[in-house]
């Protein structure tokens, strides 16, 4: 039955991909081989997947599962790509609160955390490349929002809530309105 | 089960629905909305242990926003805790998605969603760069610290080296030697 293929086909997603974008690959191999969507399907599904709230890897689990097979398929491929948390995971949760403290994971935690820090940081400046800039030339009102939230955030202590609408509210402002009007 | 945990449970999964509502911009921008809840105001973890969930997170396969969460709810709450901390992170996802992909013509071609969606992806960088500023303050203290992250930044930007084999790498570092990762605190 599809509903157990789809939830078999993102156990596998779940388990050999390693965050964000790795997934994609994956998944479009799945799809493939399933028959269930083409390659410009998932171009629209990441598409998607990236204007909606929530983890890109749950998103586009949902997206496929219910454009493959309705709401209970998107649920399908949600259970399946939550297996590796609610297992290998759970495992790690364990292990890692009885360890946390011994001299070796601090050492490896001392080791890991810089890394992982710099990984964000390298993940900002992607981001930054695609947001403030388009075709070479910066975005005006992009760069005019990042550096309003940034004060809001930095200075007014602003929750990540109140962020998120009051830049969707500048972005229809700037470019609903004010662009329109040009 | 106890009613204390039932009770977690339950608190943790209204947290991260909250938290899976506004998440946008990849995962990353989950990290400022936890540090936001549980470091400042609900005072449940120090911040340095949210690095260390985020650290761990990302090793493991899998979602790494799935992780953390599962992580932090088990800490917090044991496995169950777990449960509904992913669960949480999940539903508003799983809800808003099945709805939008039946009017996803509609909403892609509609002017003013793409204008608010502009909008919003100029803020994900501030959130999250807040976030890791934040989180990063202790490891930029130390010179070690220092050295670490731009060698791993430059590796990140220049190379396509996975961030496993990063993460691998320095774990094997640290382990071997010692001083190069000495406890910041």
């Amino acid at each position: 039955m599809v509903y157990f293929d789809l939830f078999f086909s993102f156990v596998k997603i779940g388990f050999t991909s390693f965050g964000g974008m790795s997934m994609i690959p994956l998944i479009l191999e799945e799809m493939q081989v399933h028959g269930w969507m083409t390659a410009e399907d998932l171009t629209n599904l990441v598409a998607l997947a990236e204007m909606t709230p929530g983890p890109l890897g749950i998103n586009c689990a949902t997206f496929a599962g219910t454009q493959t097979a309705g709401v209970p398929g998107g649920i399908a491929a949600v259970a399946g790509v939550l297996m590796p948390a609610f297992t290998l995971t759970l495992l790690v949760s364990v292990f890692f609160t009885k360890f946390r403290k011994s001299e070796i994971m601090v050492r490896i935690m001392g080791g890991v955390k810089p890394i992982c820090i710099a990984m964000i940081l390298a993940v900002i400046l992607t981001l930054s490349m695609e947001n403030y800039f388009t075709d070479g030339r910066p975005d005006v009102f992009a760069v005019g929002i990042g550096v309003i939230m940034l004060w809001l955030i930095w200075k007014r202590k602003w929750s990540v809530p109140k962020v998120i609408g009051s830049s969707a509210v500048l972005g229809i402002l700037m470019y609903g309105v004010i662009l329109k009007l040009y | 089960m106890k009613k204390e945990n039932i009770k977690k449970g339950l608190m943790l999964f209204a947290f991260f629905f909250k938290i899976g509502c506004f998440t946008f911009g990849g995962g990353w921008s989950i990290l400022a909305q936890m540090e936001q809840e549980f470091v400042n105001k609900k005072q449940l973890i120090t911040k340095d242990e949210l690095l260390d969930l985020v650290a761990v997170g990302k090793s493991v396969p899998g979602i790494m926003i799935t992780n953390i969460s599962m992580l932090f709810g088990y800490q917090v709450g044991g496995w169950f805790g777990g449960v509904c901390a992913v669960l949480g992170i999940a539903c508003p996802a799983v809800l808003i998605l099945s709805v939008v992909a039946y009017g996803y013509d509609y909403l892609k071609s509609n002017y003013w969603c793409h204008a608010a969606l502009e909008g919003i992806q100029a803020a994900v960088v501030p959130i999250i760069g807040s976030a890791a500023l934040s989180l990063g303050k202790e490891i930029f203290r130390t010179r070690k610290g220092q050295v670490i992250c731009g060698i791993a930044f430059c590796l990140c930007v220049f190379t396509d080296i996975s961030n496993l084999v990063l993460v691998l790498t320095g774990a094997a570092v640290a382990l071997l030697i010692p001083s190069a990762a000495e406890q910041v605190k």
